[in-house]
């Protein structure tokens, strides 16, 4: 779509016919000859005079050259935004939790607009929405590059207010397009102050509510707006280190608004899971943290001491009853300092009158005791009925009566309903003394009524006493099947709780999110948490984890959210394709040049209108091409490494550096040699002249524009080679190194085994250090024939660039931890690897190295 | 736009005399010249036509007896030959800076081509006995080179007087005043012959569209807006001056050719050499 920035100019347009016949008018400049019979001549008038025309192809040519400079001037643009008025302007930017899961398309056309609204000089400002709302007059460029959404809703009614005495100006709305209330009232305000123009997004956010703790499989729901298209989403359990758990693809169909997320995995990995998220959401609203609170019950078991052999203990039938659970075992102190929800105490293990003991259980601990001969002997205090003295042996030599079996469940009790096998035998059991509360607390019973599982209520817990053993002295309850199902249903009585740090003081923030559900340490304005109920979401209580690093608190923000509704204002549609503006000046200027040049030449008299076209050409052509043709060839005439420019001056120039002094050791220590570094910029730059691109993961990555994707995966697909770098130790790859590689074709990848190429292309090396150690580096698992078994990537977290990196005077900049300068010789030796595999790819696969590593290998 | 003249041009010349017979000129006014040639002198002198018989005076010679005659009558008689000497013939190519100008580079220049004509001219003439110089230097050469060389080093413009007693070729465009000629022709008692060499772009006016003519003697400059129109009246003026140029040398008893030099020197060699020879 062809448009102009100054049309008027266009109206000179109405003297091209004039000038034509101007041209063909006035005559066209005389040649020169020389003529010696002029003698002759002088004096002569012309026999019929006629006027001089010029020639024909001069005239179009002319002309042609008048239009293009008037085209020129009139400044068109071929795909031209549409263009904004003149006059101040008002942008009103939603930045609450439900702009998140589209913010990079808000923030490129809030640049956008900016740009357009700077070019043409108009005074803009910028208001904010999220609780706290600001408004700006001046610098708005610089702050919106740095706006972010946050973690808490917008309030439209106090924006609303701020714009009270505001002058006029044109206002643009770039709304998150959910409604919170005080859509209207802000949108009074703005078209009080002028034409106001509202853009949302395509799609409308999506919450994620918590998983219940009690249930065996963690299911969270998801929720969204009614009356919506059917989607496919896909919801992933994280742990702390951002290593997935478990993924689930969940599919809305038309109009379903709420969907349950059932993410199963073994119950070994449940209690680590500590976050939860929908995939590509990258929104505050669509992330759950999980604290302590959703972990399955711990189990303590109490240690006594050692039995003689493992089939004699009590812990060990425990343990083998309880498998999916997880096990504690150590003494009693110990047990009782992390949380617990079920302690076993066997028989004769740790003094009973322990204060701290009988404190968790009133915090509602469910103390588990097992009867034994020492218990029998001598028994004490904490216990739900007194005991009789003595047992009671049944079907022993000395007695009259059988080994007795379990009679059927009570109902009140935690058992009710479990079937009780007929061939479980008890032959001995300890007594209770008759009382009259006995019935109520007893859970199981032998076929004489006598309790075989009581329990009493201490305060929120539970203490249970279980009067025979587990191992099968006394009964054959641990050998039976009952005894796991028993042990489950205890376990679910016992919530899952903290034991001894249950605080009652407000509890600080540790990690916070920010708007797109990443943790930082930043706290910014945020309070300590308060007890009680959480209060609504704001600067002061944004969600994260608050307390201390062992025992923190969870805040999720969905819970305190409605499920928001889309507003119901006319809104154009952001982010449209954009087709990129050009300008067409540029070019016609250019035209107007050759053909300028061309008029020159044919009026130095080359008669042959041809000559005089190829002559401007050339000229024009000469002028504009060296400068373009020098830059390309560059890159291409010398091998060099390059960095990807992250934006963070500190890392850009550690890269730099780093990547300098590795070039300059490559070239010292073996043949290649490589010249001065570059950084490259994956969005606009070609990456196909560097054999190998070191990428350091920056701390607040952004993923890719499709097309850097493009080129990336269009460089690795053609033996490219990226190490990617997320400096924090390379303990796994990272949330952050996730999203910054979302839309890669990055390979399975695998930790780089012992006899990998990677550790022989040049030096034998044990391990990969760089400024860290000790973590695992991850290349492609396997290889691809097509590319010679090379990896197209290499992960890993040992900021090798911090180890490489020499400032000007030639000292290195960084200590490597923890192995000092030996572990920098190997992250060096490692460099050079590095390089040699990228450049020579896996030959060095072959027996080079063989003889040396039999030396080696040789005790 | 002077071009110096090829060293060889008197190479040229000879090949281009060469086919051509050698050329007597009908001398009528013969230079008292010793130089033997072919022009009797109507008086006694060395020779070989017979002149005279005369009576034999003691002293001369007894060689010179023509015992013939002296048989034939009484007393004795000796034969005496007419004095037959050379003419010499004056050549001038005009060397103006009008002649150094061609229309086209496939044509020679004016000039080229004038000394070419004038020193195959030459070739001729030395063969036919003649004696050649160049006008405005007063010696006369028998070979070629030499002759080329003074052609070279004459002097430009016209000489003042002409020499009596010889014959004079001038070859110009004459593309100047003509009184000068005039006055020159009139005013000696040579006979000549005059070769008007033009250019055909000088004689056609063969130019299209604007053009600014610029004259090469100082005539200034001129503008014609379409050349096209000019030529008819030019060809009327180029007419006139010829007609004016012929009747000069009527007057004074001198041939008049007209020349281009497109045409081939052969050709106005030939037409050149009968009328020094006086036939037509």
């Amino acid at each position: 779509m062809l448009s102009f920035a100054a049309p008027w100019l266009l109206l000179t347009a109405a003297a091209l016919p004039l000038l034509w016949w101007l041209l063909r008018i006035l005559p066209p400049a005389p040649r020169r000859q020389d003529f010696p019979a002029l003698r002759l001549l002088l004096g002569l008038t012309a026999s019929a005079p006629s006027p001089a025309r010029s020639p024909l192809w001069l005239v179009l040519l002319r002309l042609t050259l008048a239009a293009a400079l008037i085209a020129a001037a009139a400044h068109p643009l071929w795909n031209a935004a549409p263009p904004l008025a003149e006059g101040p302007l008002l942008l009103v930017v939603d930045d609450g939790w439900a702009a998140a899961h589209s913010w990079p398309q808000t923030r490129d056309e809030l640049l956008r607009l900016l740009d357009q609204a700077e070019r043409k000089g108009r005074p803009t400002r910028l208001l904010t929405t999220a609780v706290k709302p600001e408004l700006r007059n001046g610098g708005a460029r610089a702050w919106a590059e740095t706006l972010e959404p946050k973690p808490w809703p917008s309030d439209r009614a106090t924006a609303a207010h701020l714009l009270e005495g505001s002058p006029a100006a044109q206002v643009v709305w770039l709304s998150d397009g959910m409604e919170d209330g005080g859509s209207q009232t802000l949108l009074d305000g703005l078209r009080k102050l002028g034409p106001v123009r509202v853009l949302a997004p395509p799609t409308s956010p999506l919450l994620l509510a918590p998983p219940r703790p009690e249930l065996a499989e963690l299911t969270p729901v998801l929720r969204r707006s009614s009356n919506l298209p059917s989607r496919t989403l896909v919801v992933r359990a994280a742990d702390a280190m951002g290593r997935t758990l478990a993924r689930q693809e969940v599919r809305f169909e038309d109009g379903d608004d709420q969907k349950d997320a059932p993410l199963s995995m073994p119950a070994e990995l449940r209690n680590r899971v500590a976050r939860i998220e929908i995939e590509g959401e990258n929104s505050a609203a669509a992330t759950v943290l999980l604290d302590a609170r959703w972990q399955r019950h711990p189990v303590g078991l109490a240690e006594a001491a050692p039995a003689t052999s493992p089939l004699l203990d009590d812990l060990y039938y425990i343990e083998r009853a309880l498998p999916q659970a997880e096990l504690r075992r150590g003494k009693l102190g110990d047990l009782l300092q992390r949380p617990l929800s079920l302690l076993v105490l066997p028989d004769g293990a740790a003094p009973p009158e322990d204060a701290a003991l009988r404190r968790w259980i009133e915090q509602g601990g469910l103390l588990l005791r097992l009867a034994g001969p020492k218990l029998a002997a001598k028994p004490d205090g904490l216990l739900p009925v007194a005991l009789r003295n003595g047992g009671r042996s049944l079907g022993g030599a000395m007695s009259w009566t059988q080994p007795q079996s379990l009679g059927p469940m009570p109902d009140s009790g935690p058992f009710a309903g479990l079937i009780v096998p007929p061939d479980l035998k008890v032959k001995s059991q300890l007594l209770a003394e008759p009382s009259l509360g006995l019935a109520d607390k007893t859970w199981a019973r032998l076929e004489d009524g006598t309790p075989l599982v009581t329990a009493q209520r201490l305060g929120k817990g539970w203490l249970v006493l279980l009067h025979t053993t587990v191992w099968p002295s006394w009964s054959d309850l641990g050998l039976s099947g009952l005894f796991p199902q028993m042990l489950d249903r205890l376990l679910a009585l016992s919530q899952g709780l903290g034991g001894g740090s249950k605080d009652e003081h407000p509890l600080p923030p540790w990690r916070l999110m920010d708007g797109f559900g990443h943790l930082s340490q930043q706290t910014g304005l945020a309070e300590p948490l308060p007890v009680g109920p959480i209060p609504p979401p704001g600067p002061g209580h944004p969600p994260g984890l608050y307390g201390t690093p062992e025992s923190s608190r969870a805040v999720n923000l969905a819970p305190q959210l409605e499920v928001p509704e889309p507003m119901s204002l006319p809104a154009e549609t952001l982010g449209q394709k954009q087709v990129p503006e050009h300008d067409l000046q540029p070019p016609l200027l250019l035209l107007a040049l050759a053909l300028f040049l061309m008029d020159m030449a044919a009026l130095w008299g080359l008669k042959r209108a041809g000559m005089a076209l190829a002559l401007g050409l050339a000229l024009a052509l000469a002028i504009l091409l060296p400068p373009t043709a020098g830059q390309a060839a560059a890159p291409l005439l010398e091998t060099r490494l390059a960095w990807v420019k992250t934006g963070d001056p500190a890392i850009d120039g550690l890269s730099r550096q780093g990547l300098t002094s590795l070039s300059a050791l490559v070239g010292r220590r073996s043949n290649a040699q490589l010249a001065a570094p570059t950084g490259v910029d994956v969005e606009r730059d070609d990456l196909a002249f560097y054999p190998l691109l070191y990428w350091p993961v920056p701390d607040k990555p952004f993923p890719l524009s499709a097309l850097a994707q493009e080129r990336v995966n269009d460089y690795l697909r053609h033996g490219g080679m990226i190490l990617f770098d997320s400096r924090d130790g390379g303990q796994g790859p990272s949330d952050s190194l996730r999203l910054l590689t979302q839309g890669l074709e990055i390979p399975p990848l695998t930790p780089l085994p012992p006899d990998h190429v990677l550790t022989r292309s040049f030096y034998l090396l044990k391990d990969c250090p760089g400024r860290l150690a000790g973590g695992a580096v991850y290349v492609q698992q396997g290889g691809e024939a097509g590319h010679d078994d090379v990896s197209p990537v290499i992960i890993g977290g040992h900021d090798w660039a911090g180890a490489w990196a020499q400032d000007s005077s030639g000292a290195y900049r960084y200590p490597a931890v923890p192995g000092g300068e030996t572990q920098r010789e190997m992250a060096l030796r490692f460099g050079v690897n590095l390089v040699i595999y990228a450049l020579t790819g896996s030959y060095k696969a072959d027996q080079l190295h063989l003889p040396a590593i039999l030396e080696r290998l040789k005790p | 736009m002077a071009k110096r003249p090829s060293l060889f041009l008197w190479n040229r010349a000879q090949a281009l005399a060469e086919p051509l017979p050698p050329l007597h000129l009908r001398a009528e006014r013969v230079a008292a010249a010793l130089s033997p040639g072919r022009h009797g002198r109507r008086r006694s002198g060395p020779g070989d036509d017979f002149w005279q018989f005369r009576p034999y005076q003691p002293g001369e010679p007894v060689q010179s007896m023509d015992w013939r005659q002296s048989a034939k009558s009484d007393g004795l008689f000796l034969r005496e030959k007419e004095w037959a000497a050379s003419q010499t013939v004056w050549l001038w190519a005009d060397s103006s800076p009008s002649m150094i100008w061609r229309s086209r580079p496939d044509l020679p220049e004016k000039l080229e081509q004038a000394r070419l004509l004038a020193l195959a001219l030459a070739a001729l003439l030395l063969r036919g006995g003649e004696r050649v110089g160049a006008l405005g230097l007063d010696r006369t050469s028998s070979a070629l080179p030499r002759l080329q060389e003074d052609l070279e080093a004459a002097p430009a413009a016209l000489p003042a007087l002409l020499p009596p007693q010889s014959e004079a070729v001038l070859i110009s465009d004459f593309l100047f005043p003509l009184d000068a000629l005039k006055a020159r022709l009139t005013a000696a008692p040579v006979r000549g012959h005059l070769l008007h060499l033009l250019d055909p772009a000088e004689e056609a006016l063969p130019y299209q569209g604007r053009l600014r003519l610029a004259g090469l003697e100082g005539e200034g400059e001129m503008l014609l807006p379409r050349a096209e129109d000019y030529r008819e009246a030019y060809a009327a003026r180029l007419a006139e001056h010829r007609a004016a140029l012929g009747r000069i040398a009527a007057q004074a008893g001198w041939s008049l050719t007209s020349a281009s030099t497109i045409q081939p020197p052969e050709t106005v060699l030939a037409a050149l050499f009968p009328k020094l020879e006086g036939r037509c």
